[in-house]
């Protein structure tokens, strides 16, 4: 018995052995990532998919019917404001959370990423392959957002745009996602790092209320925030026109900046 | 060939070095079996020769070519049975397998066809679309070894690969790796159970404190200490004495009175020995 099956474990052997280029390897490196995301969303999209809609479903009766009544944002109603807003708050959490929360377990406590270290894939790849992942979560989380605000009257423009800057808002906080989670010593750094650093932009970034309300200080620094710049790119984009150009450039600087000190990281970090 | 060339680590804010100027040469096709006791320093040396860890120190070459994480041909052909379970616990089985399976860039179809005979073998294959999370931890261990058979591995690390499995599967593991061994795969074996080593390896290493202390065959190593054994029980403690010969053991154990028993002797011995208990001494 054991020797038929000795053929067939081992039978394909020799002829397996493929020569495969680097760049073919980064990029079934980063399709695999992805894969791996996609599984694991396979087995969880339920969750997901209700865990995600929560909040901006509490934010658009609060604010947007109880609050919203008595407030006013020129001539269009607050509505309209708020939805932009939650998007990109929503495709914040979701890139952070996808990947970060995922991968630091996989890193500290079930030690599944040891087989990627040990593996032939290229670990930029690989951590590329998990920001784009992050990215097409926040998108996700986007739509459910869009179909969610149908019911409470919000009538916004969506286009193309719209879903760059969910792309790119995505993928800003899922590479800090990345970030968090390598540099992560235990689990609990994930949920101190959304406490600090997740929850504040939420509130804060042209979410909820227009930042031009806030005194001269605090405005500065709201301004170099990233989601600052995706809540008004597609608050722009939401009212028919388009966003400011530096919009986009802050957010690829974001990205840009969160993949070199990845990078940086990743090589000065002997033992991930 | 695997050429370990003086390799020292320290982990970091570590006081002593978890390894110091380990050297040791495997050759290809060889079972290789490292034993010491727990913290020698022996996963860590695992890790250092799979890249999962990298040394302080010194260089691991790979038929003549030093690995790093960068040399994507060499990783190619080397798996890791680890030893602790590191698999996505969220994933099913053939998850777990596919997910390996890309990660070593193997095209999905041949990693379904290959998943589907080491499942079957290795009696998995109704479990596949299980959650890793609900296994016992001896099918974790099982699917782990599946895993790194799964990518073709001319080399396997395998990490005290049979911890916690009952005697029926751990026979069977040894089989796979008997079978392995036959087909030119170079083992590289870790185990706390030392007849495991005995009866497979080729040779053993031994190791303590993180210094490799000496490297032969399980065979030769047990006729340097003496290939029989007699154990007197004092009433308190076994003492093990080692002879060459039957007859000098039987001449020894004839003239002590009390509980005595004399057997051959098993690189469990040569084991205690080294790692410096006080159980026995070589009377010559
Ligand atoms: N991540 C780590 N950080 C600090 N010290 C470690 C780490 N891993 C292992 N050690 C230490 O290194 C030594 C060797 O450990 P290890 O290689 O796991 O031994 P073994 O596998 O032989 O039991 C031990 O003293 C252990 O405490
Ligand atoms: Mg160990």
């Amino acid at each position: 018995m054991i020797e038929t099956a000795t053929g067939e474990i081992l039978s394909s052997a020799e002829a397996s052995e493929e020569k495969q280029s680097r760049v073919f390897r980064g990029l079934y490196g980063i399709r695999t990532a992805i894969w791996e995301m996609w599984a694991e969303f396979r087995h969880e999209w339920k969750r997901i998919t209700i865990a995600s809609l929560i909040s901006p479903l509490m934010y658009m009766i609060a604010l947007g019917w109880g609050l919203g009544s008595m407030v006013s944002t020129g001539d269009r109603p607050y509505i309209d404001f708020l939805v932009p807003g939650i998007v990109a708050l929503s495709s914040m959490n979701a890139g952070f959370t996808s990947v970060g929360m995922s991968f630091s377990t996989q890193r500290l406590y079930e030690r599944s990423f040891d087989q990627v270290l040990i593996s032939p894939t290229p670990i930029p790849a690989y951590v590329f392959g998990k920001m784009v992942g992050g990215a097409l979560r926040g998108i996700y989380t986007g739509v459910l957002i869009l179909l969610l605000s149908i019911p409470f009257g919000a009538t916004i423009n969506i286009n193309g745009w719209f879903f760059l800057v969910i792309l790119l808002n995505g993928m800003v906080f899922a590479s800090l996602g990345v970030l968090a989670a390598i540099l992560a010593v235990t689990h609990a750094d994930i949920s101190r790092f959304s406490t600090f650093v997740i929850a504040p932009m939420t509130f804060l970034c042209n979410t909820m209320f227009p930042v031009e309300k806030m005194p001269a200080v605090v405005k500065e620094v709201i301004n170099v925030l990233p989601l600052t710049h995706a809540s008004s790119a597609l608050r722009a984009i939401a009212y028919g026109g388009m966003p400011q150009w530096y919009n986009f450039v802050v957010l690829a600087g974001y990205i840009a900046a969160f993949v070199v000190l990845i990078t940086i990281v990743l090589i000065r970090k002997s033992n991930l | 060939m695997i050429k370990i060339d003086n390799i020292s680590k320290r982990y970091p804010k570590a006081e002593k070095y978890a390894l110091d100027k380990v050297s040791l040469e495997i050759n290809t096709g060889e079972a290789f079996g490292i034993l010491g006791p727990n913290g020698a320093g022996k996963t860590t040396l695992m890790g250092i020769i799979t890249t999962l860890i990298l040394p302080t120190e010194g260089n691991v070459y790979v038929d003549g070519e030093m690995i790093t994480r960068n040399r994507i041909d060499i990783k190619r052909k080397v798996s890791l049975v680890t030893q602790h379970v590191s698999i996505r616990r969220d994933m099913t089985v053939s998850e777990v397998m596919e997910l390996a399976g890309r990660l070593y860039g193997m095209p999905v179809k041949q990693i379904k066809a290959r998943t589907k005979d080491i499942l079957e073998f290795t009696g998995l294959y109704e479990k596949k679309k299980q959650v890793a999370r609900g296994l016992s931890g001896g099918m974790q261990r099982k699917l782990m070894i599946c895993r790194a058979l799964l990518t073709n591995p001319k080399i396997i690390v395998l990490d005290e690969p049979t911890v916690g499995l009952d005697p029926h599967s751990r026979r069977k593991i040894w089989d796979l790796l008997e079978m392995l061994k036959q087909k030119g795969i170079t083992i590289l074996l870790t185990t706390h159970y030392i007849e495991e080593a005995q009866s497979i390896c080729d040779r053993v290493a031994l190791i303590s404190n993180g210094r490799a202390s000496e490297v032969n065959t399980p065979d030769n190593m047990i006729s340097r200490l003496g290939s029989y054994t007699v154990d007197i029980y004092d009433g308190i403690t076994t003492k093990s004495y080692f002879f060459d010969t039957k007859e000098e053991a039987i001449g020894f154990a004839g003239d002590i009175p009390g509980k005595t028993k004399l057997r051959e002797t098993t690189l469990e011995d040569v084991f205690l020995d080294r790692m410096g208990t006080e159980l026995g001494e070589k009377v010559k």
